[in-house]
């Protein structure tokens, strides 16, 4: 009795305290009443939403409004509601009531996206009013340029109609203009010319080194699943030594070991940040414009991304067979050859599938700064205002990509099985492996060639590299500087908030669509199936950096493009993740709700939604983790953000103030990956 | 002669696993561990190999002390001391020969081990020990496509491979199907019998402990609270080691 008493007691004045320091130091009563997670969540929301309107009204006037005389944001409204909020969720808390959480959702969101309309300067009426010229690009795209048809003297693009009634005229044998495979084709594709003789050629056909000799051009998606390819292998064979490095398990064995894990952790997650397109700006100042640039920024940031995958799978090893090997007396080699590396083997090779994927995407792009592959090809003809060779080349990319991806993801699901083989049957199996080590040498040195490898280069730095190094240790840290740097980072992220939000809202009621579980029965419901899908498959294979140009042309440069591009993308993911986990719910709650005799809508309502919800937030999340470093470099295809700031300091060879740049999306990505990764451990 | 004096083991969470045990084997011994889940078994049979460290505590073997050895030194000691384990801790995806080679590991030079290159006479000794076990037919087979009794068989050739002096078995049937125990055991016993191996090990059930061991030791929160012949162990001794609630199980 006593002891409910003294309870009783310090409820009562922590009834008056807790509200009261909330009121001057938000979330502070929440953690007075010992609720330290809500208390710091709800601080770091009010202040940063404080000064994200303190800094939005200086900078933009945002949401101003005028009294009197005096000037000020109306978002001060929401901010002192949210606050207000603080003080009653503190009250209540302290009387174990539930308060409304969705008020202080409300609020801040009204914050939030106020900002992040006017920042991401979304003028919906220009999607009006330009309608016109997204009409002409629309053409374009579906009549992209793979034939040509000879007439008035000149070649032009034949799109579909005109090759429509070319093969009418055909059939009916009327005489008709000539049509051929168009030269943009050859561009990307290839086609057969005279090649430079490299110094593979010299040791297989005698030629020198350097002669003109005939052979197939490499077309530019050639050379993007190059560079792909190449960078896959490269950055596989050392992740591996680093991922030992950055296990938990395998260093803890070793002499000051645990030291070693935290710096290469510390340095992969660093690496990781930066994307593979920045990184691309970093390594042409070192070895050039080219393909190899391409190869070794993909490399570089492959390796960071498949050393942390391998270091978890290896720290999630079973630790039995490691204990059994030390007790027979073997050392730690032995221990690593024989008890981790067997268990680690098919998740390794999924992983590089995975990451091959990835890779063939980063490609496509990479070329926007590094100057190869099918980026650059793209960026040459927007230049030229070639949209219908600009057409050819998405569609060139789609399908490469949605090839890629089915190739990398049955290989995964194959290798993921991990069925005891059976046997070895001799003979045959060694001629088959003979077969591919062959065939693999012979593609290894076609992709050495084509992404033109010169390790050389690598010792014979650019003649800037030297003061890059300098300059990125001694950033720019002025005022003038990191106010430009502040105001584009929250641009970018206000971008991929409202990317991930627009894809979201629109992917939405498409991934019931494009469930089979729910449009798969009847004949045409199937084809909704089978259209939804395939438009998501399709979308998803374009980077975001590719689509900014149709929204440059549409909407004018800026972060508006960029923030659609993004949007275009996060839909297509979204949409195809949500729709997969539509189709993995569990068909018995479906089942009893139908029962009832409920309709279909009521069974969405009542049997699936409840069960996709946490499904959802969690791609919603990683989505959200994908669009941040996105938005990081969409500014490079005139997207608006920190990538167009970045990207001018580089041309200027400003390297102390892109060095700051370098360090604001380090630290940005790095406190968004932690606080989602809070959030899934959280709710999901 | 093995002889444990003393021996304290604190995890770090403060768990007082090993609370002053003491006790010796002579060779050729068939020495049952028994008591409780968490009474300190597992605990003890890996402080004799090192696989954990003991907090205090000495222990003796021919005249070696095990736990003042370091760096190489105790994988020389460990190399002479098979282990067979609960879990079986095969390389799943390893083949069975491959595992079985394993076992030599601490015997063979690191560089040429690191490529799979074993000398002819141990992958002759690897035959000869699969066979011992009548495995024989299954040598290159995946590790998991075998029974769990089968698993463990495989755990036994590797044990032998040290071509040990003590075998150290970890509860070796408990994850198996009761009906299979005798199917282990009985390869223990042989390895006792004929070929003088010491073993300790770890059981569950009494009557398994009357069938084999030649001598018993019972542990209860970390200390030896009996030691002697099987035999011995009547109903007051049991409810001493397995506390009041706990009644004799027989087994097939």
């Amino acid at each position: 009795m006593k002891l409910n008493l003294n309870q009783n007691k310090t409820g009562k004045s922590l009834t008056i305290i807790a509200p009261l320091i909330t009121l001057l130091f938000p979330g502070s009563g929440q953690m007075l009443l010992k609720r330290t997670w809500r208390g710091i969540t709800l601080f770091i929301i009010t202040i940063v939403l404080t000064c994200l309107v303190f800094w939005g009204y200086n900078t933009y006037k945002i949401a101003e409004v005028n009294i009197g005389k005096l000037g000020t944001s109306w978002l001060w409204l929401p901010i002192f509601l949210l606050w207000l909020w603080n003080v009653l969720d503190a009250y209540l808390l302290s009387v174990h009531k539930k308060s409304p959480v969705v008020l202080a959702f409300l609020f801040a969101a009204v914050v939030l996206y106020t900002t992040a309309w006017m920042v991401t300067d979304v003028k919906l009426d220009r999607l009006v009013t330009r309608l016109n010229d997204a009409k002409s690009i629309a053409a374009r795209l579906i009549n992209p340029d793979f034939f040509q048809v000879h007439k008035d003297g000149e070649y032009r693009t034949c799109g579909w109609d005109c090759l429509w009634s070319y093969s009418k005229a055909k059939i009916q044998g009327e005489p008709t203009y000539v049509v051929r495979i168009s030269e943009n084709v050859g561009d990307i594709f290839g086609r057969k010319g005279t090649i430079t003789a490299t110094q593979w050629d010299s040791w297989f056909t005698g030629v020198r080194k350097g002669e003109r000799i005939e052979g197939f051009e490499t077309g530019k998606i050639v050379e993007t699943i190059a560079i792909g390819v190449m960078a896959t292998l490269f950055s596989t064979i050392l992740a591996i030594p680093v991922s030992f490095l950055a296990a938990r398990n395998i260093m803890s064995r070793i002499h000051g070991g645990t030291i070693v894990y935290y710096v290469v952790r510390t340095i992969l997650n660093i690496v990781r940040a930066v994307d593979t397109v920045i990184w691309g700006l970093l390594i042409i100042v070192w070895v050039g414009l080219g393909s190899f640039a391409g190869v070794i920024a993909l490399t570089i940031h492959s390796i960071a991304a498949l050393g942390k995958l391998f270091s978890e799978e290896i720290e999630h090893i079973d630790p039995g067979p490691v204990e059994a090997i030390v007790a027979t007396g073997g050392n730690f080699f032995q221990v690593i050859r024989y008890a981790v590396i067997p268990q680690v083997i098919p998740s390794f090779l999924s992983y590089t599938l995975l990451r091959w994927d990835i890779n063939m995407r980063s490609a496509t792009v990479i070329g926007f700064v590094a100057g190869g592959g099918i980026g650059f090809f793209v960026l040459e003809t927007i230049r030229q205002g070639g949209y219908e060779q600009y057409a050819a080349a998405l569609w060139a990319v789609a399908v490469v990509i949605i090839l890629v991806d089915t190739i990398s993801s049955k290989w995964r699901n194959r290798i993921l099985e991990d069925k005891p083989k059976a046997l070895p049957n001799g003979k045959w199996q060694t001629i088959r492996t003979w077969i591919y080590i062959i065939i693999g040498c012979a593609a290894f040195i076609y992709c050495w060639n084509v992404t033109k490898i010169n390790l050389q280069n690598l010792f014979a730095p650019g003649p800037t590299f030297g003061r890059l190094l300098r300059d990125f240790v001694s950033i720019d840290l002025t005022k003038p500087v990191l106010n430009i740097v502040a105001k584009q980072m929250i641009t970018t992220v206000l971008q991929a908030l409202m990317a991930t939000t627009l894809g979201a809202l629109l992917a939405i009621p498409f991934s019931f669509l494009a469930a089979k579980n729910l449009t798969g029965k009847s004949h045409f419901s199937a084809w909704i199936f089978y259209i939804t899908r395939s438009m998501f498959n399709i979308l998803r294979s374009i980077e975001a950096l590719l689509y900014v140009a149709i929204f440059v042309y549409w909407v004018g440069i800026g972060p508006f493009a960029g923030m659609m591009a993004l949007a275009i993308t996060s839909f297509a993911l979204i949409g195809k993740l949500f729709s997969e986990a539509i189709e993995n719910i569990d068909f018995g709650p479906i089942e009893a709700v139908n029962a009832t005799g409920a309709n279909k809508m009521q069974m969405i309502m009542y049997a699936i939604i409840p069960q996709v919800v946490l499904p959802f937030l969690s791609f919603l999340i990683y989505q959200w983790d994908i669009n941040i470093r996105m938005a990081t470099i969409i500014g490079f295809a005139g997207g608006g953000g920190i990538g167009l700031t970045l990207s001018t300091y580089f041309g200027s060879l400003q390297y102390h103030k892109a060095g700051t740049v370098v360090a604001m999306i380090v630290i940005v990505v790095a406190l968004m990956d932690f606080a989602s990764a809070k959030i899934r451990e959280k709710f999901v | 002669m093995l002889k444990v004096e003393n021996l304290f083991k604190t995890y770090p969470n403060g768990t007082q696993a090993l609370n002053g045990v003491s006790f010796q084997v002579d060779d050729g011994e068939f020495l049952a561990v028994i008591g409780l889940s968490g009474s300190g078994k597992s605990t003890l049979l890996r402080c004799i190999n090192r696989l954990i460290e003991p907090t205090s505590g000495k222990i003796i073997w021919n005249d070696v002390d095990i736990t003042a050895a370091s760096g190489k030194d105790i994988r020389m000691i460990r190399r002479q001391i098979g282990m067979v384990f609960q879990q079986f801790n095969l390389v799943k995806r390893s083949s069975v020969i491959t595992n079985v080679l394993s076992g030599r590991l601490g015997y063979v030079e690191t560089l040429p081990s690191l490529f799979h290159i074993f000398s002819r006479e141990d992958r002759e000794r690897a035959r000869k020990n699969l066979n011992m076990v009548d495995l024989e037919d299954k040598t290159y087979v995946r590790a998991d496509s075998l029974s769990g009794g089968q698993q463990q068989r495989v755990g036994i050739a590797r044990a032998l491979m040290q071509e040990p002096k003590i075998i150290l078995a970890d509860e070796p049937v408990a994850s198996l199907d009761p009906v299979l125990a005798h199917s282990i055991l009985k390869y223990l016993e042989q390895l006792n019998k004929e070929g003088g191996i010491t073993v300790l090990c770890s059981l569950h059930f009494l009557d398994l402990v009357h069938r084999y061991a030649t001598r018993a030791i019972a542990l209860k929160d970390g200390k030896v609270v009996f030691e002697g012949l099987p035999s011995e162990i009547d109903n007051k001794q049991f409810k001493e080691i397995y506390g009041k609630e706990a009644e004799r199980i027989e087994v097939v």
